[in-house]
Formats: structure tokens, C-alpha cells, sequence
């Protein structure tokens, strides 16, 4: 799959390496910013009340 | 064949960096958050004493009595004041906002909303998280009875001293924030105070409880309370 991606990327070989950096880090910040904290929540580390609120 | 098995480790290897970015996330990114978001509402609470709008009581011929434990003024979601336990540091200070729904937690500790006022007659019951999110009460296990609980509104410091605790106990356990929880030790009504985090530092299977009772108020201008000095 990740050949796949490295095939379909234009240019040379630096610019697909730029690019891949470029994909990888918003892949990352879309992770962090949204599929986490929607992931974070179904994990038991929020339940702190005694009344389930 | 060949594509299989490439496809097959590829998946094997975003799966393991997923996770791991997950756990970094967890132990780590929630932390940098929840530190910025904290230091936001503790920034807008000075903002707010220093512009001196706070309201310590309803204005004359509002109908609230003032007698009442019915959450007055604070707005959910809300930071109305701070919390000093020299205990778990001597830097050791968090905003307490209003509600404990999940996304109030992430800013700092929450106020249960049908409890008592800050100060007044009744369970001033608050919940922070034990771990994640700042781990506000990391070290809530090493409170002992007699240790201080400071609070202030920026009207008045609230010194509270702690009885018992921690207590160990169900999430359904819902009595431990009453008026006068029955497992303290308290007989009669009083301006109590109730901390609650999860237990098992990672689970949520338990909880943690400390109670505390008012031991002395005063105003802010005459400084900081005795707990609060080195």
C-alpha cells in the first residue's frame, strides 16, 4: 500500500520524499485532532464522579 | 503471494504506530491540553477577581435565599475558584469549574452541580481526574487526615481540613456527595467538603473519596491563610 502511494506521487524522488513527510504530519494532526479525542473518551480514564454525569 | 504479505506487515506496522501515537496522545498531548486550558481559566479567574465583579451574594430583593445549597450564580462549564493542597505540592493549584461533564474535566476540577456552594451549609463536592488530562490528583492516596484543602473565590479564602480519607468505594455510591454523607463520620449538617477521583489510578472500577469540614475562612486581603505559607 505504502508503494503504491510512492508510485502515484509526482516528481523525483525528493519531492515524493517531501511530499510523504507532508502526508504522514496530516495524517498525524488529524489524529490528534479529531479522531483521539474522539477515541479518548470510551476509555475509563474520564469516569471520576460518583453519579455518572 | 508476495502482495499479501507486504500488504499484510504494512498493516501490521500503521496499527503499531497508531498506537503508539495513541498512547502518546493519552499520556502525554492530553497533558500539554489540559495544562494550557487550565492556565486559561485560572488567567480569566484573576481577570475577573481583578476587575472585582464577583458576586459574593444575590443582590437585595433577588429571590434567592441565601440559606439555600441550590447552585446560585455559577454558570456550568464556568471557573468560579481555585484550589490550593499544599499535600500534593506546594505549586499545586487548579481551577475548580462548574458541572462535571466531560469536557469541563478537561479544563480543570468540576464542582458536582446539585451540591452545596463553595463556603456554604452542605457537600461542596468536587471531582478531578486521577490520571490524563494534567493528572490534577496524581497523588490524591497520599492525603491524610488533617491535611488543608484551600480554597479561594477570590473573596474568601476557605480553608478545609480533611477527616477522612481516601475512602475507597462504587461509583454507584452516589451518598458519599450528600449534605451529610453517612460514611464520614459527620452526625450533623456542616460546610463539608468531598474530593473524588477514579481508583485504580488507570481503571474506573472504584472511587477515591476524602471528606473535609470548613476549619477557618477569611477575606483575601488579609493575605494568604496559615496552610498556604511556608
Amino acid at each position: 500500500m505504502y508503494g503504491w502511494i510512492w508510485r502515484h506521487l509526482p516528481g523525483n524522488a525528493w519531492v515524493k520524499a517531501l511530499i510523504s513527510l507532508a502526508l504522514a504530519l496530516l495524517v498525524v494532526y488529524v489524529l490528534f485532532q479529531y479522531v483521539f479525542p474522539w477515541a479518548e473518551p470510551l476509555l475509563p480514564f474520564n469516569d471520576v464522579t460518583v453519579n455518572d454525569q | 503471494m508476495r502482495v499479501i504479505v507486504r500488504t499484510v506487515s504494512e498493516l501490521c506496522i500503521t496499527i503499531g504506530t497508531l498506537i503508539v501515537l495513541f498512547v502518546a496522545y493519552v499520556l502525554f498531548w492530553t497533558g500539554v491540553k489540559a495544562d494550557s486550558a487550565m492556565d486559561r481559566q485560572v488567567d480569566r479567574l484573576q481577570e475577573r477577581w481583578s476587575k472585582g465583579t464577583v458576586k459574593q451574594s444575590p443582590a437585595p430583593g433577588s429571590p434567592a435565599a441565601p440559606a439555600n445549597t441550590k447552585p446560585g450564580p455559577y454558570k456550568d462549564g464556568e471557573p468560579f475558584a481555585l484550589m490550593y493542597i499544599p499535600r500534593l505540592g506546594f505549586t499545586w493549584n487548579k481551577p475548580v469549574l462548574e458541572g462535571t461533564k466531560v469536557n469541563t474535566l478537561k479544563k480543570g476540577l468540576g464542582h458536582y452541580a446539585n451540591t452545596a456552594r463553595l463556603g456554604r451549609k452542605g457537600n461542596f463536592a468536587v471531582a478531578g481526574h486521577r490520571r490524563t488530562y494534567g493528572d490534577p490528583f496524581k497523588d490524591f492516596p497520599k492525603l491524610r487526615a488533617g491535611d488543608a484543602v484551600v480554597l479561594t473565590d477570590g473573596v474568601t479564602w476557605f480553608t478545609y481540613r480533611i477527616d477522612k480519607g481516601p475512602y475507597k468505594t462504587l461509583p454507584t455510591d452516589i451518598e458519599v456527595i450528600d449534605p451529610v454523607p453517612r460514611k464520614s463520620g459527620y452526625t450533623r449538617p456542616g460546610r463539608y467538603l468531598t474530593l473524588t477521583t477514579c481508583e485504580p489510578e488507570w481503571g474506573h472500577s472504584h472511587r477515591l473519596i476524602v471528606w473535609a469540614h470548613l476549619d477557618a475562612t477569611q477575606p483575601v486581603e488579609e493575605g494568604k491563610p496559615e496552610a498556604l505559607r511556608r
